[in-house]
């Protein structure tokens, strides 16, 4: 004790009770890339370009292979897709929240687009605020409790061309959605495995595995698939949610203001019905 | 400006479904066509899904019916050829909708003409599925 307080002491740190915790596990620091980390980029396979979902694929899928929800959550499902097939969907993503993991792989319509860095690959996305994943590459586990987000804590590793990430800590109220109007919350100890790869040259395929113990019966297996394009007028454009909820008009001062419009179930409330109730 | 009211069977138009990124589309009616002509009001050109205003002339001559057209997202329509300047207030348009199922004045746009402009655009971005476009 005495030892540690003279250390203290020489390193002009002003000593206290609590100063002897500091220090027992060093900070972890993300390095600063070398010429070699970029270089290494180079030999990774060529995911640039906007990729935009196959939705029609993603209809079939959702037939193809079937969700394996557990008995009491499949009541819950069969009520919500009578709901929408009789035209009153039930609004799963119309507060704008983002659509998380792995909805967003599952159900978007909207483009995506990769980084590589080193240390991390980086998935933007149009939609949710303008949506990313965060998938570190740098070998670094899981935090043993990661605070639970939209899009969980990923990792990846390269398996060749092949680009494996697994997600957890994604927050319980997080919907495993197969339309924006059938979704279950996966309420909590979600695993999804993603194997990314391409099997064209601009077609690009992600296998998912997801395990949610809460929900499904047994690890749902399915894949989803995207287009590349290359052209400017396909890039990706910002996507702020909560904007379509606002006109564009101008206050009494004449600033450019946003004034709400009123919404229900996610949509513009015609003004014709609202001008005569 | 009349209202022309078709209806038309619905195998082929559910191809024609457009891309509801937040919310599912099924509180429209996909078996019915509805085509209006009107004035924009205004173009309404948001996230998550592009909204377009139709003054529409109706039983009393001193104030429209107002529509609203919704369809996908900007980003999508832009890759469809849209951009936010090619519909503008006071625009003459026609409009192919499939009508909101409880009758109020609004739908999922089908296709639009400028008459003003002579162009017209449609939203079936299904038609689009394919690597390489230009």
């Amino acid at each position: 004790m005495v030892r540690q307080a003279v250390v203290v002491l020489a390193l002009g740190v002003p000593w206290s009770g609590g100063a002897q915790d500091h220090g027992t596990q060093p900070a972890e620091i993300n390095a600063p890339p070398t010429a070699q980390d970029w270089a290494a980029l180079a030999k990774l396979p060529d995911w640039s370009g906007n990729w935009t979902p196959f939705i029609s694929d993603q209809n079939r899928r959702i037939q193809a292979d079937p969700v394996p929800w557990r008995p009491e959550v499949a009541e819950q499902v069969a009520a919500l897709v009578a709901e929408e097939h009789a035209g009153r969907p039930k609004g799963l993503f119309v507060d704008c929240l983002p659509e998380g993991m792995p909805s967003w792989m599952l159900i978007s319509h909207n483009a995506m687009e990769f980084l590589f860095t080193p240390g991390r690959v980086t998935i933007l996305g149009e939609m949710d605020g303008n949506r990313l994943r965060r998938i570190y590459t740098d070998g670094r586990p899981h935090p043993p409790d990661p605070d639970p987000t939209f899009h969980g804590h990923s990792i990846g590793r390269w398996e060749g061309q092949t680009l494996v990430v697994d997600t957890v800590g994604v927050l319980p109220e997080s919907y495993l959605a197969v339309s924006e109007a059938v979704g279950i919350p996966n309420n909590g100890e979600m695993h999804v495995v993603e194997r990314f790869h391409l099997v064209e040259k601009d077609v690009l395929r992600d296998d998912l595995e997801i395990t949610a113990p809460r929900i499904l019966t047994r690890i749902w297996k399915t894949t989803r698939i995207w287009f590349r394009q290359r052209a400017r007028k396909y890039e990706i454009v910002e996507g702020v949610c909560l904007q379509g909820f606002y006109a564009e008009r101008k206050d009494e001062r004449g600033n450019a203001v946003f004034v709400p419009i009123p919404h229900a179930d996610g949509n513009p409330v015609p003004q014709s019905v609202r001008s005569s109730p | 400006m009349n209202r022309r009211l078709r209806s038309l069977v619905a195998g082929v138009l559910l191809a024609a479904l457009p891309a509801g990124a937040h919310h599912s589309f099924a509180m429209f009616d996909f078996t019915k066509v509805v085509t209006i002509q009107g004035t924009v009001k205004e173009f309404q050109w948001t996230n998550p899904h592009v909204v377009l205003w139709v003054n529409v002339a109706g039983k009393d001559p001193q104030k429209p019916d107002v529509w609203w057209l919704e369809m996908t997202s900007p980003g999508n329509l832009t890759r469809g050829g849209w951009s936010r300047k090619v519909l503008n207030a006071g625009d003459k348009v026609e409009v192919d909708l499939n009508p909101l199922r409880n009758g109020s004045l609004g739908g999922a746009l089908i296709k639009v003409k400028n008459e003003t402009t002579g162009q017209t655009f449609s939203t079936d971005l299904r038609a689009m599925e394919k690597p390489g476009l230009q």
